[in-house]
């Protein structure tokens, strides 16, 4: 996936004249909350269960490197091989070697947001193996080469006619129909046939237990459980903050996540696979290899701050309550993570040079924090990136700001803390401000206020300050 | 020698600062822990009705094969995919697809995966197992897979019809997995929770069954 976040801005704007992505985002972010408020009343205690969450990922942070070495302890005991990959690069080398030595002709894969992260589909394809997404809004957003709107309805978004078309032109449909559920099983028989024949499966990985080195995968669709079912060798890709300590924990995580997620109580398959299929069984892999990515992370990881966004287990409540994403959808964060669980990981995947308007694309109201099932709390994240760009942060690939804004805040910095200076500056830029009022509102200014007031307004300056109108009084 | 990834990666983490690990907040227990035998039945039912499967409840097993000629019926059913697992066996399905005139195929009926999968994908018209759990606080099944629970009968076929004896209800997942996971040795290959049929809504939100996986789920909860 070309990485886009750099056009941020431009992205957004073009994003709020879709009138499709508009006419989506009146309703579906709404429509989740609501069920979000259904599916959490489930608990007798709604925060404690979320602090619940919270502390099991706390936890799992602080013990990650034992956890790693408990959790690969005991996937090899069950019979899994497991690979360790320090990029994206060294991940996809090692699954598509994996994939010629088996003389591989395509690939049936699952959901999975670590391989959208390193880009496999392409290394795949250029070598003559085909990745299928099996996930129907994956299907249809890798059919048109599109970046996921959200990370729960990839292609939502897009309006029926083009699904047609698309599916027309590459997925077998005979009839042309507008009926998103004759769409749908028209997908349902395309890929009912990879499934059939699937020689090697790729998954991502939900949930990590380290007990019992098993690992979960979370869907409604079924088309995981057909990646993990149907052919002999099943390659399931895992970033390394996946991991948890019992299956207890996981479980609690698996509820939050689905509830916060679409509101179910649980979605329609969860599937829970230790090592590879047993002797006697006739369908489940014969291979079981688990990939564990890290991409970054033992980097972010060194930062106690930076650690805080590796708790996050995807569960999208936050996209779906922010106002910002609420107004622009999920393409203008330009990569696999959209909404605050992406403003909040990108910057630390990618560098803060290259995300420096996902940070600040917030208003701060902490909504985001509020619904997270995990602790992270965004606008300290945000406030935390911003610091560091600031200040040119050489480990985060912070940009710095330019010497003129520098120089502008010292200088006001220094006018402020001196009454006379300030009042002496008041008088002296009074008049200039002013002359951009009408009837005592101040819209817009030119230089470079223009853009605070594009849609803002501000009073205009009162011709006597306070303390002048004091001492006329006391005269 | 330089160092592996795994040892890179693991040293990297290793040598990172230390942080404390921040206490549990106390939970109060799940309400379906309070609940009595018919209340769990009731919420079981209710749950896995609003994910649009369908409960059926019998007295025994003479009735659940009863049920069970009731919806082959109903459904025109010919040919079906059953599990060989513990919760079928005293049904003996064999012989009673012999007297409905229905051709009942196991998966040990197939030499190989490509004959098993062939079947399962293309001739079976529905697939019928036990649950090894069903689970209240969602309406949820547990299948534990292995030699004689394959994968894909309750997944390829249109219809899965399950049965479930109502011992093994069980209020929360944490009993479940305890007895699945209890003892490493006996941990399975795979293990699943099937709550409802396939369904997505990833075309415009609207929401529909059978996406991948069975259009409908239909439990005979016995007993």
């Amino acid at each position: 996936m070309k990485i886009k976040t750099e056009q941020f801005t431009e992205l957004a704007k073009k994003e709020l004249a879709n009138s499709y992505s508009s006419a989506f985002l009146k309703l579906m972010p709404p429509v989740l909350n609501m069920k979000r408020d259904i599916g959490l009343s489930t608990f007798s205690d709604i925060p404690a269960a979320q602090a619940h969450g919270a502390a099991i990922r706390q936890e799992a942070m602080a013990r990650l490197p034992e956890l790693l070495e408990e959790f690969e302890k005991n996937a090899i005991a069950n019979g899994a091989k497991v690979f360790w990959a320090r990029d994206a690069r060294e991940a996809n080398e090692y699954i598509l070697q994996l994939a010629k030595e088996r003389g591989v002709k395509y690939v049936t894969k699952g959901k999975s947001m670590v391989t959208e992260e390193t880009g496999l589909n392409e290394l795949l394809s250029q070598n003559g193996i085909e990745p299928w997404e099996t996930d129907l809004g994956e299907f249809i957003a890798q059919l048109l080469h599109r970046p996921p709107f959200h990370i729960v309805g990839p292609a939502i978004n897009v309006p029926v006619e083009e699904v047609r078309d698309i599916f027309m032109a590459k997925a077998n449909l005979k009839e042309p129909t507008l009926d998103p559920v004759q769409l749908g099983y028209a997908a349902r028989l395309f890929l009912r046939d990879k499934f059939h024949h699937v020689p090697m499966g790729i998954t991502g990985v939900n949930v990590a237990v380290a007990e019992t080195g098993t690992i979960i995968n979370v869907e409604n669709e079924g088309n995981i459980r057909f990646t993990k079912s149907s052919p002999r060798t099943q390659v399931s890709v895992m970033s390394l903050e996946k991991v948890v300590s019992t299956m207890k924990d996981a479980l609690h995580l698996i509820r939050l996540l689905t509830r916060n997620c679409t509101g179910q109580k649980l979605t329609a398959y969860v599937s829970l696979d230790s090592g590879p299929k047993k002797k006697g069984e006739i369908d489940g892999p014969e291979e079981l290899f688990i990939v564990i990515v890290d991409n970054g992370r033992t980097k972010i990881y060194q930062d106690l701050q930076g650690r805080e966004a590796l708790r996050c287990i995807r569960c999208a409540a936050c996209l779906n309550i922010c106002p910002v994403y609420g107004q622009i959808g999920g393409y203008a964060y330009g990569w696999a993570y959209s909404g605050p669980m992406g403003q909040v990981l990108d910057p630390l995947l990618l560098g803060l040079d290259r995300t420096q308007d996902l940070y600040r694309a917030s208003t701060l109201c902490g909504a985001c924090k509020s619904v997270c099932p995990v602790g992270i709390d965004h606008p300290k994240m945000f406030l935390y990136y911003r610091s560091k760009d600031v200040l040119g942060d050489s480990y985060f690939r912070g940009k710095k700001r330019p010497k003129s804004e520098e120089r502008f805040f010292r200088a006001w910095a220094r006018a402020v803390k001196q009454p006379w200076l300030w009042n002496l500056g008041i008088s002296i830029v009074r008049p200039f401000i002013n002359k951009n009022g009408r009837n005592g509102i101040i819209s817009q200014m030119k230089g470079p206020f223009a853009g605070w007031f594009r849609k803002r307004d501000f009073p205009t300056m009162a011709t006597k300050t306070f303390h002048d109108r004091w001492k006329e009084l006391k005269k | 020698m330089e160092p592996s990834a795994r040892e890179e990666i693991l040293q990297k983490l290793k040598a990172a600062p230390r942080q404390s690990i921040d206490p549990r907040p106390e939970m109060p227990p799940l309400s379906e822990l309070s609940l009595t035998k018919e209340e769990l039945i009731k919420r079981f039912t209710e749950r896995l009705v609003e994910e649009t499967g369908i409960v059926h409840r019998v007295k025994d097993y003479g009735e659940a094969l009863e049920k069970l000629s009731e919806i082959a019926k109903a459904e025109g059913l010919k040919k079906v995919m059953a599990a060989t697992d513990e919760v079928l066996a005293p049904l003996d399905l064999l012989s009673w697809g012999k007297r409905n005139n229905l051709r009942v195929m196991t998966p040990r009926d197939f030499p190989n995966r490509e004959s098993f999968r062939d079947a399962v994908f293309d001739e079976a018209e529905a697939g019928i197992t036990g649950a090894d759990f069903a689970v209240a606080e969602s309406g949820t099944l547990g299948l534990i897979h292995n030699q004689d629970q394959a994968r894909l009968v309750s997944l390829a076929p249109i219809l899965h019809i399950a049965i479930v004896p109502v011992e093994r209800l069980v209020p929360v997942y944490e009993p479940a997995i305890e007895q699945v996971f209890g003892k490493k040795e006996k941990i399975p290959s795979q293990f699943v929770f099937i709550t409802g049929p396939s369904m997505t809504g990833d075309i415009q939100g609207v929401l529909f069954k059978g996406m991948h996986g069975p259009r409908r789920l239909i439990v005979i909860l016995v007993g």
